[in-house]
């Protein structure tokens, strides 16, 4: 396991502190926590991980509703109850109403495998805390038939969250942390070259110059991301866009920003 | 090892836990900090802090802790990769093997290893010559020449500490004066908290009855739940007087925030000129006529409203003491203490944010008026931690 480390991929750029962040976390068998400003990549963190240490990857998307069991299993009584009153075979064996999530499948693979629980401050507050024994012990018991359920191997486990709302002590104290910062000029370069096969330099340093100068317009509440600055990016290319004209014409305006008070601001602060 | 850190942490605020701190021991156990300044730095951060707001408590406390060592800055990356590579076993290596130089003074060295950085592009390991681990050369670690300099291993914290000093995450604190979005997060804890008030299970839960009956058979099992309403119910007064003038985006951030979370049962705005008399105004212009007697507001609102006053409490003593202190509109017969103590006694939960608290510490004249309406209400910051606070302090059962 030592010899394969998790170096980024072709689709992904990872700073070195968030490489060592990954490495740590596998090491020491703890998850992976990772916080940043939407748009950073951290959902495409995982399937990095996933393609460059070659692992089977689980995502659990989480919404407001999902409560911790969802992940774990469902047991399926109104199917059951359907199935009884037709008479189909079988219904008194409950092991086939019984339905894993995301966390029991990846439980029950031979591999080690990722499993990515995403958006998890989307959930109820408690949330986390409902999964604190099923994270350290790697395993959950299935009532309705006595049974179980362990991972045969500890999979990876990487958990996004966009701060949301907080998550519990008790849950913080048993994860590795790291906070994606937003990428500096530089690195962004290196993001948008990953994504784009030659791409006119020119185009964009005009673009990228414009995007971080609407960044640090500070009455702009939703900042453009880097997945935004890709499309619009993508938009300008396709729309065939004089570079030298971007700062001034803010052409496809709407792809970088969503908000059209947003917009306002930024049409405001324009300079011709 | 080092348990002191643990306690500079503590010192500086960052409440890190023992589960914390021996997750930490076991990954320096396994070497995972690899030997170096900045890896050590990096783990502890990763393992001891939880969000990013503390980011730049752990950076204080890591300077603080570290701040006999003196950073090397002479030596680029791509030598330092070369040394990364944690202490080596240097057994199979045989002393003799190695001439030492021990005679050469420390400025001659000095100036041989600024030569070798200049020309040396490849990693050299057991030499004599070039920048390398477990060798006889001057420049290195692991190696057994012992005027010479140290290069990587344990040292190399240049960067740790430009990060450091820079406090890049300063902006992330807690304690720093809040933008909307901040806001926003903060508010929502008026209905995280909601959420346990003690209210009676008086809905249909719909899921849970089908899952009860069948469990039950196929018999009819009723189920309840509480309401999912949040039923807090907020009442904001504003300070719109002269002194709040520098404040008039902050107020107006965190007016936008209540508004969009949009999960109150009921939000009532008022505004008011430097201090709160017999009148509340309805815009924040406060003109003359567009008001509403207190009273009047007493009447419309019942008393489980709970009440966030937003004010620098800037004002005279006599302002607030006088029963004609008002001096741009009636006072009614009351002073404008009088007042806050009438509508501090109709609301039980009641707090008063102030962009320039002050905290108990200054007695000068200047600011009776505030010490006395921070004893009347609870009075706290305008800033996340204030807010947070205050929201507790809100929701808290009595």
């Amino acid at each position: 396991m030592e010899n394969n480390k998790f170096t980024g991929s072709k689709e992904y750029v990872a700073s070195p502190e968030l490489m060592a962040a990954v490495d740590v976390a596998r090491a020491l068998e703890k998850p992976l926590l990772i916080k940043g400003e939407p748009g950073t990549g951290k959902t495409m963190l995982a399937e990095a991980i996933s393609t460059s240490l070659e692992k089977k990857l689980f995502i659990w998307n989480i919404k407001s509703t999902t409560k911790a069991q969802d992940g774990l299993y469902v047991y399926d009584t109104i199917q059951r109850l359907y199935d009884s009153q037709f008479g189909v075979e079988g219904v008194d064996d409950i092991s086939r109403y019984i339905k894993l999530g995301k966390l029991g499948e990846s439980f029950k693979e031979d591999e080690q495998v990722i499993l990515l629980i995403d958006e998890i401050d989307k959930a109820d507050l408690e949330f986390p805390n409902d999964l604190l024994w099923e994270l350290d012990r790697m395993e959950f018991y299935i009532h309705e038939t006595k049974q179980t359920v362990k991972a045969k191997v500890r999979p990876i486990v990487i958990i996004t969250s966009n701060a949301e709302k907080e998550l519990p002590d008790a849950f913080l104290r048993r994860c590795i942390f790291h906070y994606i910062k937003f990428p500096e000029k530089a690195e962004m370069q290196e993001i948008v070259n990953v994504h784009f096969e030659n791409l006119d330099d020119n185009l964009l340093q005009h673009a990228m110059d414009t995007f971080y100068w609407i960044r640090s317009i500070k009455e702009v509440r939703k900042k453009p991301s880097t997945s935004e600055l890709i499309d619009w990016l993508q938009a300008l290319i396709i729309g065939g866009i004089e570079p030298d004209t971007i700062r001034e014409k803010l052409p496809y305006l709407g792809v970088l920003i969503k908000k059209d008070e947003d917009i306002d601001v930024v049409n405001k602060r324009r300079v011709y | 090892m080092f348990t002191d850190f643990l306690y500079v942490c503590r010192d500086k605020g960052l409440m890190v836990s023992m589960t914390e701190w021996i997750t930490f021991m076991e990954a320096l156990d396994k070497g995972l900090a690899r030997s170096s300044f900045d890896g050590l730095y990096n783990l502890g951060r990763m393992i001891l802090v939880k969000t990013e707001s503390d980011y730049d408590k752990y950076d204080l406390a890591f300077m603080d802790y570290f701040k006999h060592l003196k950073p090397t800055n002479e030596v680029p990356d791509h030598i330092m990769k070369f040394l990364d590579k944690g202490e080596m076993d240097t057994t199979g290596l045989n002393a003799d093997m190695y001439r030492y130089d021990t005679k050469r003074d420390f400025e001659e060295t000095k100036r041989m290893f600024r030569e070798r950085i200049s020309e040396q592009k490849d990693e050299h390991n057991g030499g004599n010559y070039w920048i390398g681990t477990s060798g006889g050369s001057a420049f290195g670690h692991n190696g057994r020449n012992v005027g010479g300099i140290r290069v990587g291993g344990q040292s190399g914290m240049q960067s740790a500490f430009q990060v450091m000093g820079a406090r890049a995450f300063s902006d992330f604190r807690h304690d720093k004066t809040l933008d909307i979005r901040q806001f926003q997060v903060a508010f929502r804890k008026l209905r995280q908290f909601s959420t346990k008030l003690d209210v009676e299970r008086s809905e249909l839960d719909l899921d849970g009855t089908i899952n009860s009956t069948c469990n039950n058979g196929g018999y009819l099992k009723l189920e309840f739940e509480k309401p999912r309403k949040n039923s807090v119910k907020l009442l904001l007064l504003f300070d719109s007087g002269g002194t709040m003038m520098p404040f008039s985006e902050m107020c107006n951030d965190l007016f936008q925030a209540v508004h969009k979370a949009n999960h109150f049962k009921d939000v009532k705005t008022y505004y008011f000129h430097n201090c709160i008399y017999s009148k509340v105004y309805t815009d924040p212009e406060c003109e003359y006529g567009n008001w509403l007697d207190l009273e009047e507001l007493f009447k419309k609102t019942d008393k489980d409203y709970k009440v966030i006053i937003i004010g620098d409490a800037q004002m005279a003593p006599e302002e607030l003491y006088d029963v004609n202190g008002n001096y741009r509109g009636p006072n009614d017969g009351r002073s404008g203490y009088e007042w806050n103590v009438l509508l501090r006694s109709k609301f039980k939960k009641a707090i008063w944010l102030n962009p320039r608290f002050h905290g108990k510490l200054n007695e000068l004249a200047w600011m009776e008026a505030e010490n006395a309406l921070a004893q009347l209400y609870n009075m706290y910051p305008l800033t996340i931690d204030g807010l947070k606070k205050g929201i507790s302090k809100l929701m808290a059962p009595r």
